[in-house]
């Protein structure tokens, strides 16, 4: 099926590169199998892995409240915020993994690859001394500006890997070992990215009352202040009505998360008087309307302040959408002004490349097929395994050679 | 026109190759003196990676410079005098990356005697020094006669033309292209082709573009082999 996408040459490759790859044994470890962007790579990395005959698994580690608290401390000290961290917190985390290591110990001591996702199950690799494979730490958050204290505790369980990915540059720190770069990739074949039709297009848009008539101007993101939600707003409100257009916030749900909440309610008072404006608080798993949204929009906006890589963005432009979006982190690699979108700073940025926009429809014919290209060649699942795999080869070969012929 | 050659040579044995990048173990740079310190030591995988390999590079991009560093002069240093002097190297003109290395510090250098300050980005602009290791595979596919570009060249990846015309360059005795290096051990036919690919300005152009281009220097050859 992937072939179809991704066409013969991009399969030929990873099923060449595997070739060498046959029967090694690589285990993934996480925290979760549902929910969130590092399950969603699993769930499509390992099957593909095993389709080109390694020897591949996925293992969890289990957790109480206690210890997610403490892992979800770690996750936001690593996107530095203020957290705190105490010795009680540390020997949660720690014997936790204690016990998962009971279980999971003979599976990881006889990989070939370990790959530990995260810094949830990071600890497993002091407690498996009698490992023989190699063991890599995938990073997928931003650690660029680390609460230290925490950093400093992780670094000193990250620093004993063989090697450790990150996603982008940017968001690397420095290790005492080789840190590899593998961007995040989209699943042109999931709900999210998959090819709908016309008329579950225009069924989405009939359930929310938005027409199909008038140029279509979307953010998807979670009601979060850093994806400015308020800004596309006053952007939009800066059209002035001199150009026709609707405006869609789609985003997931948030009745978890008590800020999610009061920054939905804030967007929602600041929409009330504007019938050309939606809100659309959707389920987590309203894959297949934000993909219908996504593909009815002349546009889309990622206005954010702060950002990761910004998947959304890809997810855009694999629709052949020009993107408006925030001139803050992965954003700014995927944007490029004049050929794919545009960066902006302000709601007034915003506003005046949306009018540019949508007076130039020519323009947005362009740069969406400009952005369909860029994802196809490169942010696609099959570069993202080819990575993989280069990485798994390169290790075996020697990893102080920069040419290694397999 | 048609190749006229006896064979006389080994088949030609067509690769493919996948990059993973990693970061260099340098420091980045916030301004131009720093990327001056920081390219005079950076391992020569460093300055590689950065004149060559953003052709492999998985990329969002299409800049209008070849190079990282004159990208990042031009947008981010937002200096288009040195980006433009940077931008102009062609790297497979130097006998080896540490002359090549000479040269741009010598570049920078000449900047910053012209300049009254020292240009900087704001912190999250920083150049970041990376190098990347390439892994070469086979495609099991073997070309026996100069004739079989003409029917293999359409159906290679990008990955595939950059390892045998452009990162063969760093491999070969005479810096030139595997296609050329392996034709010259036939006989008479071939010189055109090797004319034709030895005329392609390859560094300027992005793999797709080059793929067009060699394809095209092909062409006359595939008409021949249309027609019988």
């Amino acid at each position: 099926m992937y072939r179809d996408v991704v066409g013969d040459v991009a399969i030929m490759q990873l099923q060449e590169l595997a070739e060498d790859l046959k029967g090694a044994k690589v285990v993934h470890v996480n925290s979760t199998r549902i929910g969130g962007g590092v399950a969603e790579i699993l769930h499509w990395l390992t099957p593909l892995m095993i389709d080109l005959g390694l020897d591949a698994s996925w293992e969890i580690i289990e957790g109480n409240e206690q210890f997610f608290n403490v892992t979800k401390s770690f996750h936001n000290g690593l996107q530095g915020n203020r957290v705190a961290l105490t010795n009680s917190m540390i020997e949660a985390y720690q014997e936790t993994l204690v016990e998962n290591n009971k279980r999971l110990c003979p599976i990881l001591e006889n990989a070939d690859y370990v790959f530990i996702h995260d810094p949830q199950p990071a600890y497993l690799l002091s407690l498996c001394p009698q490992h023989k494979g190699k063991w890599i730490w995938r990073c997928h958050i931003d650690v660029s500006h680390p609460n230290r204290k925490v950093w400093n505790y992780l670094k000193n369980i990250a620093s004993h890997y063989d090697a450790s990915i990150f996603s982008m540059p940017l968001f690397a720190q420095r290790l005492p070992h080789p840190q590899f770069i593998i961007a995040p990739s989209i699943d042109p074949l999931s709900e999210k990215n998959c090819d709908l039709t016309q008329k579950e297009i225009n069924r989405t848009l009939e359930r929310f009352g938005i027409s199909k008539h008038i140029p279509i101007l979307t953010q998807v993101s979670r009601f979060d202040r850093f994806k400015d939600p308020i800004g596309v707003i006053e952007a939009f409100n800066l059209l002035n009505g001199s150009v026709d257009a609707q405006l869609v916030l789609a985003g997931g749900g948030a009745s978890d998360d008590p800020e999610g909440e009061a920054v939905y309610q804030e967007v929602l008072e600041a929409a009330k008087d504007d019938d050309r404006i939606f809100i659309l608080k959707l389920p987590n798993d309203a894959h297949r309307t934000i993909n219908a949204l996504q593909r009815a929009s002349t546009i889309i906006i990622q206005k954010s302040l702060q950002e990761g890589f910004g998947l959304t963005v890809t997810e855009a432009m694999w629709k052949s959408k020009p993107v408006i979006g925030g001139n803050v982190g992965g954003i700014r690699l995927q944007v490029h002004n004049h050929h794919t979108g545009f960066l902006v700073d302000t709601p007034e940025g915003a506003a005046l490349r949306m009018r540019e926009l949508l007076r130039q429809p020519d323009k947005i014919k362009a740069m969406g097929k400009t952005s369909k290209s860029f994802v196809t060649q490169n942010f696609l699942l099959t570069r993202h395994l080819r990575e993989y795999l280069t990485l798994m080869l390169a290790f075996r070969r020697g990893l102080e050679n920069d040419l290694i012929s397999v | 026109m048609a190749f006229n050659t006896e064979k006389n040579n080994m088949p030609f044995e067509v690769k493919d190759c996948a990059l993973i990048t990693r970061m260099g173990g340098v420091d980045t740079a916030v301004n131009l003196r720093e990327l001056r310190e920081r390219i005079s030591v950076c391992p020569q995988a460093c300055l590689f990676h950065h004149f060559s390999e953003t052709l492999v590079r998985p990329t969002f991009d299409d800049p209008e410079f070849r190079n990282d560093f004159a990208v990042w002069s031009a947008r981010l240093l937002r200096d288009r005098v040195l980006a433009e002097r940077l931008g102009i190297l062609n790297p497979y003109s130097f006998d080896s990356l540490e002359q090549l290395r000479e040269v741009v510090v010598d570049i920078i250098d000449d900047r910053l005697s012209e300049l009254p300050f020292i240009p900087s980005v704001p912190i999250g602009d920083d150049f970041i020094f990376m190098q990347a290791a390439t892994v070469v595979f086979d495609c099991g596919i073997t070309l026996e006669r100069p004739e079989d570009l003409v029917k293999v060249f359409p159906t290679m990846s990008n990955s595939s033309i950059y390892y045998h015309f452009i990162e063969a360059r760093r491999r070969t005795e005479d810096k030139t292209d595997d296609f050329t290096n392996w034709m010259q051990g036939f006989g008479s036919g071939c010189e055109k082709l090797i004319d034709a690919f030895k005329n392609v300005d390859f560094y300027y152009l992005t793999l797709p573009e080059l793929k067009k281009t060699l394809i095209k220097a092909l062409n006359p050859f595939m008409l021949k082999s249309c027609d019988e």
